[in-house]
């Protein structure tokens, strides 16, 4: 290793992951968010939050790879059908580069951890007072939704604003899988056990319900609508289901 | 050339003659007679009004084409000699690593690692073209909401073969090849440690992908390929011989992973220390010893599944006192380490790649080793992240979304592998590299998307919608099925004297590299608005996502068929490459193109590892 490379500029290179990373801030902050569905429940808020949050902490990362990949096509490929020459530089270690690549990372990974676990916390968080509470039943290929302590059982959801909702689901004969596309809650209806999951509407408005676990022949099928209403409206929508019933 | 005719010759008159008539043609006869067989005495002397009755028969045919293809193969006979203490010679050794035999060799039980790696090249080509085309099904069903191109039941069907046979194939697509043609060269060995043994991991596997792609005639399984209880018990009998392939499939891995570790282990030549070992070595071996410890999970899970069916225990069943969430937990066991040991060799091979091309050492082996450990040990740590959303232990969410994203650390580790080894290179832009570059951009995009899913609340929106699909076809797709083609470009000269045709290459690469930006990437948007999976038919808000979509999965399908015409044309009339196309070090360029039987004449005696190209360049 007597010669030593002549040191080539690397600014093109830095410039790039500049603007790469502006370029991946930007999807990840208005991409994800105008994609996904009307957010209406506290929990919807903070997966997408986090999702912008991710996208951020790795666009520098993705750019820094992107880069380098871009710079190497520019700068540093050999066309034609014979060999090249050995590269000048023939390092085999270098352990600062190493080091703070595995610090950077890292850092980084314990950053989305933290925020990760405290996501988590706050998304399990406390039930609160009077709270809701809806039983969720799956089978081959619908949902029904009933309201214990009256007699209603109805095929969509309705939920008043602003006050938490617990739900008990469970299925009849396979294994379906809760979601409320709108509010970034799911969790599965299974046989013989009964698994609940949490969440204050925040919105106004209609949602869909649909099944995430493979159930069968129309699995497709399996969705249904729900309804964010007032509090009031929701008084007398269990009124008058009770009447019908 | 005269001694070993004169073994030939001696061998066919010592007897034995109908085993050496073993072949492919041979196999399936005896499989199909085997099956019938026992149908028929299932069928003959069991109670016909048992509830299991449609199970147990099913099972027994199964194993009837198990034992009668294995018979009709010849896998049963050297350990059949072995028992009646007429153990192979060394004359029935050499017939069978198919010395003189030509093409035919190809068709047999050949215990040359060479013909085993050309035979897991095609294997991987069949299972990748029927999971292919099956896609291609899938993709065309949902082109439009509400297209009737195949029904429902057999759309669902398609979905869960479709998912097995890709897995399956993956598997494969880089061990089976690459591990079997140049591990052992790269070694410094004559052969694998085992060689018969290599022969039948080989044939157990085409055995079991013949159960498997018979599943779609006895009437399909449309679960999923997963194919968890309770929904699994509504399966027919399309389940037992899925369950059964599973079974065979892992006997398959697990010996040919046993192979590669001793191999690795005790064939090395003299001065082949562990520290000199080519990178792909140690991603072989890491690879194969994860494997060893994830698919018993999976035989296992599957044993207890057919148990279930046909004896009526209740491992699964719940009105019986079992739980479908141990069989969850016992699959993913399996199916998260599975990942990396598809991962691994891939990786490994472009680490290889990557130096070879930039003519400069692999950037700090010993980084590359630990990161390929450290994946594969945090690998069977992780595996509840798949059953975030199913209710079971929600308590441990938090351990197992902690395990999850450390495993962003041994993954970034394999960016700063291969970017440090291209940094400042004289890259050589031919097919091999740009396959390398096509794997870069797209397992970045797997890792990020992936670095969401393991964070509960967001999984808690994208758990079972296709953004979880988009992501693992970056994996699989994007990133192993990259660096799997990347490997047959790099290698194919080795196998068959010739390069891949550079134009076809070329070609097919953009194809199947902008068909998957455009096909997975609208699949994320799909995810984003939150389309669910395994849907037949979906919802007018998500319909141009999925137009797109499959344009984009059409693109693959012709790049990958342009790269098939290239593999078949170049074959036998590609540009002559010589020995060492790429003036690469290691063993397996150094000996003649095709490699001899027995890859040697006088094994080599290693100084220094295979990265220095400055020596070379003072040689030359």
């Amino acid at each position: 290793m007597a010669m030593t490379p002549k040191k080539e500029k690397l600014t093109g290179m830095y410039i790039s992951i500049f603007l790469l990373t502006v370029l991946g801030v930007v999807i990840g902050v208005y991409g994800p968010a105008h994609l996904m569905p009307r957010s209406m429940s506290d929990n919807m808020h903070l997966s997408i939050l986090t999702i912008v949050v991710f996208s951020v902490a790795a666009a520098p990362v993705a750019a820094g790879v992107y880069a380098v990949c871009l710079h190497a096509l520019r700068h540093w490929v050999h066309r034609g059908d014979s060999v090249p020459a050995p590269a000048a530089s023939q390092t085999r270690e270098h352990p600062l580069a190493v080091t703070s690549w595995v610090l950077a990372s890292t850092a980084l990974t314990v950053f989305l951890l933290i925020w990760g676990l405290g996501a988590l916390s706050v998304d399990n968080g406390g039930i609160g007072r009077n709270p809701l509470v809806v039983d969720v039943t799956g089978q081959q290929w619908l949902w029904t939704f009933s309201y214990p302590g009256t007699n209603v059982q109805s095929p969509t959801l309705v939920l008043p604003e602003g006050r938490t909702v617990v739900f008990h689901i469970k299925a009849l004969d396979v294994t379906h899988g809760f979601w409320i596309a709108n509010m970034g809650v799911q969790v599965d209806a299974n046989v013989g056990t009964i698994t609940e999951i949490h969440t204050t509407p925040t919105a106004l408005g209609t949602f869909d319900v649909r099944c995430t676990q493979f159930c069968g022949l129309n699995h497709a099928f399996m969705v249904t609508t729900g309804n964010v209403v007032s509090k009031q409206q929701f008084s007398q929508w269990l009124a008058s289901q009770s009447m019908k019933a | 050339m005269t001694t070993t005719l004169e073994h030939t010759q001696q061998a066919a008159t010592e007897g034995g003659g109908l085993a050496r008539k073993q072949n492919f043609v041979t196999a399936l006869i005896g499989g199909v007679v085997f099956a019938w067989l026992a149908w028929f005495l299932a069928h003959h002397f069991l109670d016909a009004s048992s509830r299991n009755y449609s199970d147990l028969v099913t099972t027994a045919l199964t194993f009837g084409w198990m034992f009668g293809f294995w018979l009709g193969i010849g896998a049963l006979n050297g350990p059949a000699r072995w028992l009646i203490g007429a153990d192979h010679t060394r004359a029935d050794d050499l017939y069978y690593a198919g010395e003189n035999q030509g093409r035919a060799r190809y068709w047999k039980y050949c215990t040359d690692h060479k013909v085993v790696g050309v035979q897991y090249i095609v294997m991987t080509a069949v299972l990748l073209g029927a999971g292919g085309i099956l896609a291609m099904a899938i993709r065309t069903e949902l082109i439009v909401p509400g297209n009737h191109f195949v029904n429902q039941q057999v759309y669902n069907g398609f979905v869960a073969v479709h998912g097995m046979l890709m897995i399956l194939a993956l598997i494969v697509a880089v061990a089976g090849p690459w591990a079997n043609f140049v591990v052992p060269i790269m070694c410094g060995a004559r052969d694998m440690a085992f060689p018969r043994l290599n022969a039948l991991s080989l044939w157990t596997l085409v055995s079991a992908a013949g159960l498997l792609l018979s599943v779609l005639a006895v009437g399909s399984l449309t679960m999923g390929w997963v194919v968890l209880a309770p929904i699994a018990d509504q399966a027919g009998v399309g389940m037992d011989f899925f369950a059964m392939a599973i079974i065979v499939f892992t006997v398959s891995t697990t010996v040919a992973g046993i192979n590669t570790i001793c191999t690795v282990m005790t064939m090395r030549t003299k001065g082949m220390t562990l520290a000199r070992l080519p990178i792909f070595v140690w991603a072989s071996m890491i690879a194969a010893a994860l494997g060893l410890y994830a698919f018993p999970f999976f035989s296992l899970v599957e044993a207890q599944t057919l148990l279930d069916r046909t004896v009526s225990t209740s491992f699964f069943v719940a009105d019986g006192g079992g739980t479908g969430w141990l069989q969850a937990n016992l699959f993913w066991l399996m199916g998260h380490p599975e990942v990396y040991v598809i991962l691994l060799p891939a990786v490994g091979a472009l680490f290889e790649i990557a130096s070879v091309m930039s003519r400069k050492p692999v950037f700090s082996y010993r980084t590359a080793i630990a990161g390929m450990t450290g994946l594969a040990g945090l690998s069977i740590l992780v595996w509840a992240h798949h059953m975030f959303t199913t209710g079971w232990a929600p308590t441990l969410g938090g351990p197992f979304m902690l395990t999850t994203e450390l495993i962003s650390i041994p993954t970034g580790l394999f960016f700063l592998v291969i970017i440090g080894t291209i940094w400042r290179g004289n890259i050589w832009m031919k097919l091999p590299t740009v396959w390398l570059f096509g794997f870069i951009f797209n397992f970045i995009i797997a890792g990020i998307t992936g670095i969401y899913l393991s964070d509960i609340p967001i999984d808690n929106q994208f758990h079972g919608t296709v953004f979880v699909t988009a992501h693992f076809h970056y994996v699989f797709v994007g990133s192993v099925l990259f660096g799997a083609l990347a490997a047959l470009c790099f290698w194919y000269p080795k196998v068959t004297g010739r390069f891949l045709d550079e134009t076809m290459g070329r070609i097919s690469f953009w194809l199947v590299f902008l068909g998957v930006q455009v096909t997975f990437l609208s699949m994320f948007v799909a995810g984003f608005k939150g389309m669910p999976r395994r849907y037949s038919s979906y919802s007018m808000i998500f319909e141009h996502a999925n137009f797109v979509s499959t344009m984009g999965a059409y693109m693959i399908m012709s790049g990958m068929l342009v790269l098939l015409g290239a593999v078949v044309r170049s074959w036998n009339h590609g540009v002559p490459s010589g020995p060492n196309p790429w003036q690469a070090n290691s063993l397996e360029w150094l000996v003649p193109t095709p490699p001899p039987l027995e890859n040697f004449d006088v094994l080599p005696v290693i100084t220094e590892d295979p990265y220095n190209y400055q020596e070379e360049l003072v040689r030359a």
